[in-house]
């Protein structure tokens, strides 16, 4: 846990403001007019997502957050290769 | 105390780029262009972030530098593969639009390029689009334009 009240005040607002950054980032991906549009939008959404947990684990105080961030990354690598290859490909493999 | 401010500081420093991003991806023009604006989002936003946390957190600064270089090794490849794709269906909807079929509609925003598999495929559509058109008579062809 962090002690200092200025340093949880400060994670509590910015959590706040990457939460709300979501909203955004998912216009776009209703939006988008083309395939490649919502694919990069929901890959920044995961990436804010990461931001988020990493957040969550200096609120929580534990290493476990970090680790599921980790998890997190290299699954949405995998994800936006394998369909933006079935974009520009019409197959996966 | 001080490593708290400079957490705190870069905390924010990663707040402004991640909410800086976001703002690109909504309002830039173009499909290249908002790739641009969300690449500053994996970079120094998410950096920002991870700074402030390992400052804040000492205790996990080798998982958080873990994840950092990992971001850094991957997400330049990923927009990589989806700035080809933009740069593939590009390509897929001018031949479209250059081979004057009626399979290319007037707005090309619109065209589902994922149902137009490969280049063949583009060149056998047009290929089937011609031969239908070379055995119409031209009275019958009018009455399919309007239907």
């Amino acid at each position: 846990m962090i002690d200092s009240a200025l340093a949880q005040a400060a994670i509590q607002l910015i959590l706040l403001g990457l939460v709300s950054l979501l909203i955004p980032a998912s216009y776009r991906v209703i939006v988008g007019p083309t395939l490649p549009d919502r694919l990069q939008a929901v890959d920044l959404i995961t990436t804010l997502l990461i931001g988020i947990i990493v957040m969550l684990a200096l609120v929580e105080g534990t290493q476990n957050f970090v680790d599921m961030a980790i998890a997190l990354a290299a699954f949405a690598f995998i994800g936006t290769i394998s369909i933006a290859r079935y974009i520009s490909e019409g197959r996966v493999f | 105390m001080l490593l708290e401010l400079l957490g705190v500081a870069a905390l924010l420093f990663g707040l402004f780029f991640c909410a800086v991003g976001v703002l690109g991806v909504v309002r830039m023009p173009d499909s290249l262009t908002r790739l641009h604006a969300s690449g500053k989002v994996a970079t120094l936003g998410l950096f920002g972030l991870l700074t402030g946390a390992a400052l804040l957190m000492p205790s996990v600064w080798l998982r958080l530098l873990a994840l950092g270089l990992f971001v850094l090794l991957t997400s330049p490849v990923a927009t990589h593969a989806i700035a080809a794709s933009v740069h593939r269906r590009r390509e897929i909807v001018g031949e479209l639009a250059e081979s004057d079929s009626p399979v290319a509609p007037a707005d090309m925003t619109a065209v589902d390029v994922t149902a137009v598999l490969s280049r063949s495929r583009i060149q056998d559509i047009i290929e089937a689009q011609e031969r239908a058109r070379r055995h119409q008579r031209p009275d019958e062809r009018r009455t399919n334009d309007s239907p």
